[in-house]
């Protein structure tokens, strides 16, 4: 099956009818989509700030990042399935849309991030409360640029023609 | 009416001719809004999941809020110059449109409940069931808020 013949499949079945013809899901699912990120943005920021030293120094470091990790991923898990069921809606316009394959190529980066600093960084943050190294400052910088990136670039999908 | 001439004057000023200028510039501006209203509102989350009991629970709401405050504010400056910038571009438009205007009223509502009742909570002993109350409101008002600015586009 082609890549066209596939997105077409996409369109054609129920679940991409009724959120794209639909008068509501659509814009819930951009709701709940919108939502997501401010419930994970504020989880990311948190951690990630941290880990900079700018903000909740006074707390330890594993406190934080162990604290905020359920919600942390609880809001990841939502940002990633509402995105999943908009790209659903229509997915001929995304394959089209430059800033869309930004957008999957940052994503991209986002497993490469994990992949790269999960052990060292995350998996045991007990280790950085007696001093956070560089790798864990430059594993925050890291995830807040890539933050703002996926936001710029999920935006100018809706303004590529 | 003076209301729509003023937003009639909006429309032609240079902020609006810069908004509606250069194609990137309404999106950035847009994304910038988005940062912004997840620093402010994620961050104020995390306080109000704190009222509720529901996470975070080795520092007490008052100490989360106090830690964030400056990230909220760097938030809620941000989303407050992006908003109005956004405004610019089309106003006489977004004055009409339903869910603009059901948004500013939530705006208003959340802003007015989190600079006195939600700093009070976060401030000072509360009852159990009131840091409830005041955590659930909160994010319910800033959820309305997305989810107005959200339908602005659909109505």
């Amino acid at each position: 099956m082609s890549i066209v013949s596939t997105l077409e499949w996409i369109e054609s079945t129920d679940l991409s009818t009724a959120i794209r013809e639909g008068a509501l899901p659509y814009p819930i699912l951009g709701g709940i989509h919108l939502l997501s990120i401010a419930l994970f943005g504020g989880m990311l920021l948190a951690t990630d700030l941290r880990l900079l030293g700018w903000a909740m120094v006074r707390r330890p470091v594993s406190d934080i990042v162990q604290q905020f990790r359920g919600w942390k991923r609880f809001g990841f898990l939502l940002v990633v399935a509402s995105g999943l069921l908009l790209a659903w809606a229509e997915p001929q316009k995304l394959y089209r849309s430059p800033s869309f394959w930004i957008k999957m190529a940052l994503f991209a980066l986002v497993g490469v991030h994990a992949l790269v600093f999960r052990a060292g960084v995350y998996a045991d943050p007990a280790r950085l409360d007696k001093g956070v190294t560089t790798q864990a400052e430059l594993a925050a910088a890291m995830s807040l640029i890539l933050w703002a990136g996926l936001i710029v670039s999920g935006r100018l999908i809706a303004f590529d023609a | 009416m003076f209301a729509v001439s003023f937003f009639e004057w909006l429309s032609t000023s240079a902020v609006a001719n810069a908004m509606n200028g250069p194609e990137w510039a309404f999106p950035v501006v847009e994304s910038l809004h988005f940062m912004g209203f997840a620093l402010s509102i994620g961050t104020i989350a995390i306080v109000d999941l704190r009222l509720l009991g529901l996470g975070m629970r080795r520092q007490t709401a008052r100490e989360l809020a106090a830690d964030l405050d400056p990230w909220t504010w760097a938030g809620i400056a941000l989303m407050l110059i992006t908003g109005p910038l956004m405004f610019s571009a089309d106003a006489v438009n977004y004055h009409s449109n339903p869910s603009f205007q059901f948004k500013m009223t939530c705006l208003m509502l959340a802003l007015l409940f989190h600079f006195t009742v939600h700093r009070r909570v976060t401030k000072s002993e509360v009852s159990p069931i009131a840091a409830k109350l005041a955590g659930g409101l909160s994010l319910l008002l800033w959820t309305a808020v997305v989810a107005g600015g959200r339908m602005i586009a659909f109505v």
